[in-house]
C-alpha cells in the first residue's frame, strides 16, 4: 500500500474513532436498549466469515489461502480441508459437505450477508435407486442474498466435496426432473425470478446435476402434478432451490464452467450444452416442427438466446452463403416482460439502434452504459443519469451514464434537415421538430463488461481512438499531428481527411465514414449514379454543396448510411461531400469511374441477412481509400427501472419505534393515541400493548423501559416461562429455556401502557413542545423478539426535523448506484480548497491541483451525494445534533448550516440483503438523481451498477440509533441492517465483479481488431489491464485510467420522463410515440409486447383475483377469506367491502383494445382482448339491464 | 325417388319446405351423391331457414372432403351402382339410391330416427340471466342462497341453532348447527378445528383426532355446507363434534330411466384448434355414429371445451393449429356437422371456450351461436341440468375437480379416478364449493352451482381422464377428451384418455365405452 493510501485510511479511521467516542459516551447516558454502540468494526473478511459461520480455524485458513488464489479457488481448497477433516470438526460426510458449502457461500459473499447461515438449511445423504448414496442440499429463501454466482458455486463445492468424501452422484428420477420444471415455473409465476429458464432448460439441469437440490417450502401455492414424491418433502415451491436452479446454475453456467474445467475430480460436460442452448437435442420431445414457424419477425426462438451470449463463431448457420462481415446474433431476451410506459430504444441488432463503441468513461464501471446526453434528450427524456436499461448484450441490464465524448443521435427534422446532434443545447432546440430518429447515437461499453459477462467481443464501431492507431500503424507521426494546434484529430475538415487517407494509406476518418454496411449493393450503385448526376453549388460561407435530385431512392439511401444532409422539396443538399463522393467511387468532379459489373463477385454477394445487403466491400473496391465498417454492432435496449434518489420511509412513515396499537388511528398518530379511550370508562391514553417486560435488578421495579424509572439503573429483560410462570434467566449462549417445562421463556406480554404519560415525559425530557412538529407517528406493534420499544424522545426529534426511521432505528436515503473514478471539483459543487482539505493534492496527470476543472482520481471510500441526499443528510445532522444536546446532554456534533459543511463527513453505505455497512466520506454533490461513488465502494456493499440502489446513513445516526433489538424476529429480519461495519475497503475482499473493470487510458489497436474476430475476452486480457491485475500491489487503490472523458457526470435530463409523466396512460402514449419515431424500433411489436406482457397479464390477473378475492372491513381492517354471511364485519359490525373492484379489473381494457387497433396488432392478440372484454361484460353487467346506447332510442 | 337433375332436386326441396339458391341446386346436382348431400345440406342449414343457401351446400361438400379418408363414411360406403363409374358427375343424371338406408353395407348405416320420440328439457340454463354486477352484495347473496338452500336439506337432521344463539348458551349442553365451512385448522395436539358460519356469525367445532369423524375432515372443503351436532365445552367457547352431516344424495335415491332403449354419447374436451386435436379419432367417432351399431345413440352431450381457445396460457399461439378463435369454432362446427343430423346435441362451455371463466358460465354469445348453427345443437350454461327422455343429466365442465383432487388425499380423489372426485361434489351437493382457490366465482343473485335436485347422471370433463361409477345410484361420468397429450400435461404428469366416447343406455344407465383412437 502506498503511504498516501495509508494516510487516507488513517484519516478516515481516526475520524471514525472520534465519532465512536462521542457515540459511546452518549449511549452510556441514554435510555437505549444497549449502553454501547451496537455496530462493531470488522478487521477483515476472514474475521467476518469465521464469525458468521462459527467454525474455528476458518479465518486463519482463509488468510493463508487469500494471497495465493481467488476466492472461488479458496472455497474449493477449503472444501478439500473440510473433506480431509483439517478444518471443521465434522464426523459425518454430510457434515463435511455442509461445512464446505456454508464456508463457500460465506467466502464468496465476503462474510457480508446472512445467506450462509439462513440460506442453507442442512445437507443430508440420501440413497439412489441403485442403493448408492448421494448428497442433498437444503436451501432456504435467504440464499437469494448470496447472488447467482455464489449460489451456483455452492452447488459446485457440494459436488466437489461429495467426490472427495466418496459419495456417488445423484440420479434424478424422471418424476423428480419433471417436478423441478413445474416447480421452478410455479415459483417464477408466484414470486418471480430474475431469469426464467424454460422447462427444457430446468429439466436438462435437473437431469445432469450431480447433487440433489432441495429446500423448505416458501409459498402457499402447490404444484399440481408430481406431488407427494418420495424424496421431496413438500408439494409447495421450494424458493431457495428454485433460486439456485434458475438464477444460480442456469444463469451463471459460464462462470461455473471456469472452475469445473480446473478440477479433475468432477466433470460437468453438460454445462457446455447448457451454455450453448443445445440441450434441445437431448430432449427427444422438443419438436422440430415448432421451429419452422418462427419466422414472424421477432424471432422469439428458444435456444438461440442462450446460445448467442457466447457465440464466437459468427459464420455458423451461414454456410450456404459466401462469407459476410462479422456480426453478433440478435438476442430478444431483453424485450421480455416489456412494461407499459418503459420504451424500447432499439430492437435487437436493428439498424439505427445504439452503436457499440468500446471505451471506459470516467463514470463508467461494471454494468453501466455510456450514452450521449443529446441522445437522452432526443429519446424524449426517458433516459437520465442512472436510469436502468435492459440490454441485448453484453450483460442483461446497465445503468445509464452521460458521456459527451461519443457521438450523439442523428435525426430528420420536419423541415427536412438530417442532422447529427452532438450537443445538448441543440438537442433541446430541435427536439420538438423531430420526425424520425435515424440513428440513436453511440453506446459506450467498456471491455471489462465483456470480461465480466464472459461474452465474446462484438465487432467495434470505427472510432477516432482506433483510427488514430490505424494512422500510427500506417507510419504517421501522430504525435506531431496531435501537437499541431491547427489540427483537430477528432473533428478534422473533409479535405484534411482525404489527404491523410490517401497520403498515409490509413482508413478513412470515422467522422466521414458512413454506415455503408446498411446499404445494399444495388442501392449503392443507384446512389453512385444519382450522385454522378448531381451538381455542385457554391454554398456561401460553408463552402460547396452537393445538390442531388430528390427521389425516394436517394433520400432513403442517404438516411440509411446516416449522412447529414438537407431534404428540400425538389432537391437534396449535402455539405462536406468530398469523402462521401469518393467513397462512392466518383471523382471530385462527380464522374463515375465504375459500373456494377466491375465489382467482384465477392463484393456483390457480401451480406449479412442476404446476398448483397452490405455495400462495404463494394465501397472498398471503388473508393480510392480504405473504408471500415462504421457501426457493425447495434445494441438493443429498452428502459428498465427509472433512477432513484429518495428518502427511505417505511409505509406509513415512522418517527419512533414505539408501539401504539390501533389507538393512533390509521395515521399511527402518537398524540391521538395519548387521548384515545375505547369507552367512556377507560382512562384516555392508556393502551394495551404487546411489549417486552424488563426489570430493575437494583430495586426490582418492572417496566418496559431500558432504564429504571425509579432508580435510573439499567434494566434487564424479564423472562418468564409461559407454562409454569417461573422466572428464567438467559444462559451463556443467550438462550432462555425453562429447565422444568423445556419450553422457551418469553418477556413479551400484553400490558397497559400510559402512552399519554410517555409522550408528555418525552416532550419534557427533550424540552420540545407539541407544535415543534406536525405529527409524531409511532408503529402499530413491535416485531422484534423482545419487543423493546425505542425511547420516544428520539421520535420527537425526528418528527421535528422531518426525518423518519427504518425498522432498525436508522434514518436512510436511497440512491441508484453509479461508479466514478475521477471527478472535477467544478461538477461536485465544491472548491479546490475543499478537495485539498480531503487529501487531494494532484490531478490525474500528476499536476498540482489548482483549478476546479482539473480531474482528480477519486479515493475509494469517497462518495458523491445527490442534491436530495445532501438535503436529507443535513436534516439528519440537525436531528443528531438536537439528539446529542437535548437527549444525551452532549455537545452538537455536526453543526451544519450550509451543505458545503457536509463535505468530509462520514456516512454508512448499506445495501439491501446484506448485513454489513461500509464507511464512506462525502466529497461533493451532483444534480443527477444518483449516488456516485468509486466502483470499489459499491462492490464492497456487494452492488453493481445496473440500476441497483442502496442507501446512505449519516455515521452518527447509525452509531447512536441502530439497535439489533429492533430487528424483526423472522427469517431475513437481520438483512439490510448494519450488524457490522467495514472501516476500510480491501480491494481483494469486495465483490469480484469490480475486478473486471478495465483501468487503461487507451485500448490498443489489436483489441479493436480482435473484436472483429469476435474473440473471447480472455484472449485480449494481456493487452488491456483490468483492476484484477493490480490487486495486492501498491497500485490497487489507484491508477484507474479511462479512455473517455465527459464534461460533467450529471448531464441530460435530471429525471427520466418516466418519473415526470403523470399517469400510466401518458407514459404509454409517450412510449408508443417514441417507438414510432425511432428507426430502430418496430412500434407494432412494442404495442404487441405491452399488451402481451403488461395489459393482458394485468387484466387476466385482476379478473382472476376478482372472482376469488378476499374482503376487508372498512372500519377495523379485518380481512375475510370469503364474504361473511353476516354481510357486515363479524368483528366490529362495520362495513365490509371487496378488495378487488370492477374499476381495478377493467382499467386497462379499453386502452389495450385501442392500442391493439391503432398499432395493428395480430388478430390473435385482438381476439384475446375481445374474449376478455366479453368476460368482463358478462361478470360486471346485468344481462337484463344492459347499458343502452343512443341507438335504442332512435 | 332418385334425384335426376336440378328439377327433381328443387321438387324434393320444396316438398320439405325449402326454397333454394340456383347455385345450391347446381352444386347438389353435380355432387357425387346428390341425395346424401341434399340430406346433409338440409341438416346443415340454419334452423328456421326457408332458403337453402349455396354456403350450406358448400360446407357439406367441404366437410365431405375432410372426411373422405375415413373408410366408414356412410356416403362412400354406400354402393350405388349408377354412379359407380361416373367420374364426371354431370354425366350421371340418371339417379342414385333413393334413401341413405336403402342398401346395406359393411358396416350398415343407421336408420333415420323418429324425432317425435326424442325429448330434451333444460332446467336451469342461466344464459342471458346473468344479473350480477360484481358488487359485494352480489357475493353475499350467493353464499346466503347457498346456506339457505343446501342448509334446508340439513335442518331436519339436526336440532340446529344460529351461531350467535350457541355463543350465548351455557356450557355443557347438546347443540347442533348448520353452516358453511369457514375455516379448517389442525390444533397443536392434532385435533381439528372447524369453524362453521351462518348468517349470524361463526362458531368453532372441534373434531377429536381419534373420533370417527376425524377421517372425514380431510375431505372437507371450505365453503361447503355442513351440519354438526355435538357437546358444548364447559365455557361454551367451543363444541365437540359428535356427528357431522353432508347434504348428500340419499342412499335410497332411485334414478329415472328412459321408457325405451335409447342411448346418449357423453363427451367433452374436443379442443378443436389445438395441434393435438385428434381429428382422425373424431372422424372415426362420427363415422361410427352413422352406422347401425350406433342406431340407438340419439343424443350427444358435450361437457365443454369445444375448442382450444386463445390466450388460455402464455405463448399458446405457438401450439395452436388454428390461431383464430372464430375459425376454431367454424372448424368445430364443421366437425359437429359430421354427426348425423337427427342426433340431438346439447353442449355447455368450458374453461377453454370464449366465454367468461368465472362460474356459472353462460352459454355462447350470439356471435358464436351463429357460427355453430349448422347442427342445431342446444347451447346452455355451465352447469346445466338437462333432462333427456326423463333422465336428468347434470352437465358441468369440471374445473373444480382440479381443486378437489388437490385438496383431498390421493386415495379419496385422484386424476386416475376422476369419478371419485365427482362423488364428493355429489355428496356436497355443489359443483364447486370452495371459494378463493382454483375455481372462479361470478356472483349472481343465487347460487347456480348448487346441485339442488339429485341428477340421474352427473357428467363432467376438464381433467381429460375417463372414469365412471355410481354414487348412491347416481351415475358419475367424466368423459375423456379428443386431444392427445400436450407438452403441459406431460410436464405435470397427466396422461389423458383421448378418443373415447362413453355411451350410456338411458333405459338402464349402463355404460359402454367406445374407443376411437
Amino acid at each position: 500500500m502506498r503511504a498516501e493510501d495509508e494516510r487516507y485510511f488513517e484519516t478516515l479511521e481516526s475520524q471514525l474513532e472520534e465519532a465512536m467516542d462521542v457515540a459511546e459516551t452518549a449511549k452510556q447516558r441514554g435510555d437505549d436498549p444497549k449502553p454501547e454502540v451496537e455496530i462493531p468494526v470488522a478487521k477483515d473478511m476472514a474475521d467476518r466469515v469465521e464469525n458468521i459461520l462459527g467454525i474455528d480455524g476458518v479465518a486463519e485458513r482463509v488468510r493463508e489461502l487469500e494471497g495465493q488464489m481467488s476466492r472461488e479457488e479458496a472455497a474449493l481448497a477449503l472444501a478439500e480441508d473440510f473433506a480431509d477433516g483439517s478444518v471443521g470438526d465434522y464426523e459425518t460426510k454430510a457434515g463435511k459437505v455442509e461445512g464446505a458449502v456454508r464456508t463457500a457461500v460465506a467466502l464468496l459473499t465476503e462474510g457480508v450477508v446472512a445467506a450462509p447461515i439462513e440460506g442453507i438449511d442442512k445437507v443430508e445423504i440420501l440413497t439412489n435407486d441403485d442403493g448408492t448414496e448421494f448428497v442433498n442440499v437444503y436451501y432456504a429463501g435467504p440464499i437469494r442474498s448470496a447472488g447467482g454466482t455464489a449460489q451456483a458455486l455452492s452447488v459446485l463445492v457440494a459436488d466437489y466435496t461429495r467426490a472427495l468424501v466418496g459419495l456417488e452422484t445423484y440420479e434424478a428420477r424422471q418424476e423428480e426432473i419433471e417436478r423441478y420444471a413445474e416447480e421452478v415455473g410455479l415459483y417464477d409465476k408466484e414470486t418471480g425470478l430474475q431469469y426464467s429458464p424454460k422447462d427444457e432448460e430446468t429439466k436438462f439441469i435437473a437431469k445432469h446435476l450431480p447433487i440433489m437440490l432441495d429446500g423448505e417450502a416458501t409459498g402457499d401455492e402447490e404444484v399440481s402434478g408430481f406431488r407427494d414424491l418420495e424424496r421431496v418433502d413438500t408439494n409447495s415451491a421450494r424458493g431457495g432451490m428454485c433460486l439456485v436452479m434458475a438464477e444460480g446454475i442456469a444463469l451463471k453456467a459460464p462462470k461455473i464452467q471456469r472452475y469445473t474445467s480446473q478440477l479433475d475430480e468432477i466433470d460437468w460436460p453438460w454445462l457446455q450444452d447448457l451454455i450453448d442452448g443445445t440441450y434441445y437435442d437431448d430432449e427427444a420431445s422438443a419438436g422440430e416442427g415448432e421451429d419452422g414457424d418462427g419466422g414472424d419477425g421477432d424471432g422469439e426462438g428458444e435456444g438461440d438466446e442462450e446460445a448467442n451470449a457466447n457465440d464466437s463463431s459468427p459464420d455458423s448457420g451461414a454456410d450456404d452463403r459466401p462469407p459476410g462481415p462479422p456480426r453478433v446474433e440478435p438476442a430478444t431476451k431483453f424485450l421480455r416482460d416489456l412494461i407499459a410506459g418503459r420504451p424500447v430504444f432499439s430492437h435487437p441488432c436493428a439498424e439505427g439502434g445504439f452503436r457499440l463503441r468500446y471505451g471506459r468513461a470516467r463514470n463508467h464501471g461494471f454494468a453501466t452504459a455510456g450514452v450521449h446526453p443529446a441522445s437522452m434528450h432526443i429519446l424524449d427524456d426517458f433516459l437520465a443519469t442512472g436510469t436502468q436499461i435492459k440490454t441485448e448484450r453484453p450483460g442483461k441490464a446497465a445503468g445509464v451514464i452521460p458521456v459527451d465524448s461519443i457521438e450523439g443521435p442523428t435525426v430528420r427534422l420536419a423541415n427536412g434537415d438530417v442532422r447529427q446532434i452532438d450537443d445538448v443545447e441543440e438537442a433541446l432546440e430541435v427536439r420538438n421538430g423531430i420526425e424520425k430518429i435515424l440513428d440513436a447515437g453511440e453506446y459506450l461499453v467498456n471491455y471489462g463488461e465483456f470480461v465480466e459477462n464472459n461474452h465474446a467481443l462484438a465487432p467495434a464501431a470505427y472510432a477516432v481512438e482506433w483510427w488514430v492507431q490505424d494512422l500510427e500503424a500506417a507510419g504517421t507521426d501522430v504525435q506531431a499531428l496531435e501537437d499541431d494546434p491547427r489540427i483537430d484529430l477528432e473533428d478534422p475538415p473533409a479535405e484534411q481527411v482525404l489527404e491523410w487517407a490517401l497520403e498515409y494509406d490509413a482508413p478513412l476518418h470515422p467522422k466521414y465514414t458512413y454506415q455503408w454496411h446498411d446499404l445494399s449493393v444495388v442501392a449503392f450503385d443507384g446512389l453512385a449514379e444519382a450522385v454522378s448526376d448531381g451538381t455542385v453549388e457554391d454554398g456561401g460561407a460553408g463552402g460547396e454543396t452537393l445538390v442531388l435530385e430528390h427521389t425516394d431512392a436517394v433520400r432513403e439511401a442517404l438516411e440509411t448510411i446516416v449522412i447529414e444532409h438537407r431534404q428540400r422539396p425538389d432537391r437534396i443538399e449535402v455539405d462536406d461531400w468530398d469523402p462521401f463522393v469518393r467513397s462512392l467511387g466518383l471523382t471530385a468532379d462527380l464522374e463515375r469511374t465504375w459500373s456494377i459489373e466491375d465489382l467482384s463477385e465477392r463484393a456483390r454477394a457480401w451480406g449479412v441477412h442476404e446476398d448483397g445487403d452490405n455495400a462495404i466491400e463494394a465501397v472498398n473496391e471503388v473508393a480510392p481509400v480504405a473504408v471500415r465498417e462504421r457501426a457493425p454492432t447495434r445494441i438493443g435496449t429498452r428502459m428498465g427501472r427509472p433512477e432513484k434518489s429518495e428518502r427511505r420511509d417505511l409505509s406509513p412513515p415512522v418517527h419512533t419505534l414505539f408501539p401504539i396499537g390501533e389507538a393512533g388511528g390509521a395515521q399511527r398518530n402518537v398524540a391521538d393515541a395519548g387521548k384515545y379511550a375505547e369507552t367512556m370508562s377507560d382512562t384516555p391514553g392508556v393502551v394495551e400493548l404487546e411489549i417486552g417486560r424488563k426489570r430493575c435488578e437494583a430495586c426490582g421495579e418492572e417496566t418496559f423501559k431500558n432504564r429504571c424509572p425509579e432508580c435510573n439503573e439499567r434494566t434487564v429483560p424479564d423472562y418468564e416461562c409461559p407454562s409454569c410462570e417461573s422466572r428464567v434467566d438467559p444462559d451463556e449462549a443467550g438462550r432462555v429455556e425453562c429447565d422444568r417445562c423445556e419450553i422457551e421463556a418469553t418477556c413479551v406480554e400484553y400490558t397497559e401502557v400510559d402512552v399519554h404519560e410517555v409522550y408528555r415525559d418525552a416532550l419534557e425530557a427533550v424540552g420540545e413542545r407539541e407544535n415543534a412538529f406536525e405529527i409524531l407517528k409511532g408503529v402499530k406493534g413491535l416485531t422484534s423478539t423482545t419487543k423493546v420499544p425505542e425511547p420516544m424522545e428520539k421520535g420527537i426529534l425526528r418528527a421535528k426535523h422531518d426525518v423518519s426511521t427504518f425498522k432498525d432505528g436508522t434514518v436512510r436515503y436511497d440512491m441508484t448506484d453509479l461508479p466514478v473514478t475521477a471527478v472535477r471539483a467544478s461538477e461536485l459543487d465544491v472548491t479546490v480548497g475543499q478537495l485539498e482539505a480531503l487529501g487531494y493534492e494532484e490531478d490525474v496527470h500528476g499536476e498540482p491541483l489548482t483549478h476546479a476543472d482539473q480531474l482528480v482520481e477519486l479515493k475509494v471510500q469517497d462518495i458523491v451525494l445527490s442534491d436530495g441526499a445532501a438535503e436529507h443528510m443535513m436534516q439528519t445532522a440537525d436531528f443528531i445534533d438536537d439528539l446529542l444536546e437535548q437527549y444525551y446532554g452532549l455537545e452538537a456534533f455536526y453543526e451544519i448550516d450550509d451543505r458545503q459543511e457536509l463535505v468530509g463527513e462520514l456516512v454508512f453505505g448499506m445495501a439491501p440483503h446484506t448485513s454489513a455497512a461500509t464507511v464512506g466520506r462525502v466529497i461533493g454533490f451532483t444534480s443527477a438523481a444518483v449516488g456516485y461513488a468509486h466502483p470499489f465502494f459499491h462492490a464492497a456493499k456487494r452492488r453493481n451498477c445496473d440500476g441497483d440502489e442502496d442507501c446512505v446513513m449519516l455515521l452518527m445516526d447509525g452509531l447512536l440509533n441502530f439497535s439489533i433489538s429492533f430487528l424483526p424476529d423472522k427469517r431475513g429480519g437481520r438483512m439490510d441492517a448494519p450488524l457490522v461495519m467495514s472501516s476500510r475497503i480491501d480491494p481483494s475482499e469486495i465483490d469480484d465483479e469490480a475486478h473486471n473493470m478495465d483501468v487503461v487510458s487507451r485500448y490498443p489497436r489489436e483489441f479493436y481488431e480482435a473484436t472483429l474476430e469476435q474473440a473471447d475476452p480472455g484472449d485480449v486480457e494481456d493487452i488491456v489491464e483490468i483492476a484484477e491485475d493490480t490487486l495486492g500491489t501498491d497500485h490497487e487503490y489507484t491508477g484507474f485510467g479511462h479512455t473517455h472523458d465527459t464534461t460533467d457526470i450529471a448531464m441530460g435530463p435530471d429525471l427520466s420522463a418516466y418519473k415526470t409523466l403523470g399517469s400510466m396512460m401518458d407514459k404509454m402514449d409517450a412510449q408508443l410515440e417514441l417507438a414510432r419515431k425511432l428507426e430502430a424500433v418496430d412500434e407494432t411489436d412494442v404495442a404487441e409486447r405491452v399488451i402481451e406482457y403488461h395489459f393482458l397479464p394485468d387484466l387476466i390477473g385482476n379478473l382472476r383475483a376478482f372472482s376469488r378475492q378476499e374482503t376487508r372491513c372498512l372500519d377495523c381492517g379485518e380481512k375475510f377469506r370469503r364474504m361473511p354471511l353476516t354481510e357486515v364485519c363479524r368483528e366490529c359490525g362495520g362495513r365490509v367491502n371487496l378488495t378487488v373492484h370492477k374499476g381495478s379489473v377493467n382499467k386497462y381494457m379499453q386502452t389495450a383494445i385501442d392500442v391493439a387497433e391503432e398499432y395493428g396488432c395480430r388478430d390473435y392478440t385482438k381476439q384475446r382482448l375481445e374474449v376478455l372484454e366479453k368476460s368482463l361484460e358478462s361478470v360486471f353487467e346485468n344481462d337484463k339491464n344492459k347499458q343502452s346506447g343512443i341507438a335504442d332510442f332512435m | 325417388m332418385p334425384l335426376e337433375g336440378p328439377a327433381r332436386i328443387v321438387s324434393e326441396l320444396t316438398s320439405r319446405g325449402y326454397n333454394a339458391d340456383r347455385e345450391a341446386v347446381t352444386l347438389i346436382a353435380t355432387a357425387d351423391d346428390p341425395a346424401g348431400v341434399l340430406e346433409r345440406a338440409i341438416d346443415a342449414a340454419p334452423e328456421n331457414a326457408l332458403v337453402l343457401r349455396t354456403e350450406d351446400v358448400r360446407t357439406v361438400l367441404d366437410a365431405q372432403t375432410d372426411t373422405q379418408p375415413a373408410a366408414t363414411e356412410p356416403t362412400s360406403a354406400r354402393q350405388d351402382p349408377p354412379v359407380s363409374t361416373g367420374t364426371s358427375p354431370d354425366a350421371s343424371p340418371q339417379g342414385e339410391g333413393s334413401t341413405p338406408v336403402e342398401t346395406g353395407g359393411s358396416p350398415a348405416p343407421r336408420t333415420p330416427l323418429d324425432p317425435s320420440r326424442q325429448s330434451i328439457d333444460v332446467a336451469n340454463d342461466m344464459t342471458g340471466q346473468s344479473t350480477g354486477t360484481g358488487e359485494y352484495e352480489d357475493f353475499v347473496a350467493v353464499f346466503r342462497d347457498r346456506l339457505e338452500r343446501l342448509g334446508g336439506k340439513l335442518r331436519g337432521r339436526v336440532n340446529h341453532r344460529p351461531a350467535t344463539a350457541i355463543q350465548a348458551m351455557p356450557g355443557g349442553g347438546e347443540v347442533g348447527m348448520v353452516g358453511l365451512v369457514n375455516d379448517i385448522r389442525s390444533t397443536a395436539s392434532g385435533h381439528w378445528l372447524i369453524e362453521l358460519e351462518d348468517a349470524t356469525g361463526t362458531f368453532p367445532w372441534l373434531v377429536m383426532k381419534d373420533r370417527d369423524y376425524a377421517d372425514l375432515v380431510d375431505e372437507l372443503l371450505c365453503d361447503e355446507v355442513l351440519a354438526m351436532e355435538g357437546t358444548l365445552s364447559d365455557d361454551a367457547g367451543i363444541a365437540f363434534v359428535d356427528s357431522m352431516y353432508f347434504p348428500d344424495v340419499p342412499r335410497t335415491h332411485q334414478p329415472s330411466t328412459a321408457d325405451r332403449h335409447v342411448q346418449a354419447a357423453l363427451i367433452s374436451d374436443v379442443h378443436v384448434g389445438s395441434q393435438e386435436f385428434m381429428h382422425d379419432a373424431w372422424n372415426r367417432f362420427t363415422d361410427w355414429l352413422h352406422t347401425e351399431d350406433a342406431q340407438h345413440v340419439e343424443y350427444l352431450l358435450i361437457a365443454g371445451d369445444m375448442v382450444e381457445g386463445v390466450g388460455i396460457y402464455p405463448n399458446q399461439d405457438e401450439e395452436l393449429d388454428i390461431i383464430d378463435i372464430y375459425d376454431q369454432y367454424e372448424r368445430f362446427s364443421e366437425y359437429l356437422k359430421q354427426v348425423p343430423g337427427d342426433l340431438e346435441i346439447v353442449m355447455i362451455p368450458g374453461n377453454h371456450d370464449a366465454v367468461r371463466l368465472a362460474e356459472p358460465q353462460p352459454g355462447f354469445d350470439e356471435n358464436l351461436r351463429e357460427i355453430m348453427t349448422a347442427h342445431d345443437a342446444q347451447i346452455v350454461s355451465n352447469p346445466a341440468m338437462v333432462t333427456v327422455e326423463g333422465v336428468s343429466v347434470l352437465m358441468y365442465h369440471g374445473v373444480s375437480l382440479d381443486e378437489v383432487i388437490a385438496e383431498l388425499p390421493a386415495e379419496k380423489a385422484s386424476y386416475d379416478d376422476p369419478h371419485k372426485a365427482m362423488y364428493h361434489l355429489l355428496k356436497k351437493r355443489h359443483v364447486a364449493p370452495q371459494f378463493g382457490g382454483h375455481t372462479r366465482l361470478a356472483p349472481e343473485e343465487k347460487d347456480h352451482l348448487i346441485i339442488d335436485e339429485v341428477p340421474d347422471i352427473f357428467h363432467t370433463g376438464h381433467v381429460h381422464k375417463l372414469g365412471f361409477g355410481k354414487y348412491h345410484n347416481v351415475l358419475a361420468i367424466n368423459s375423456g377428451c379428443w386431444q392427445a397429450q400436450t407438452d403441459f400435461q406431460k410436464s405435470v404428469n397427466i396422461d389423458p384418455d383421448s378418443g373415447y366416447a362413453p355411451i350410456v343406455d338411458l333405459d338402464t344407465l349402463e355404460v359402454t365405452v367406445q374407443k376411437f383412437a
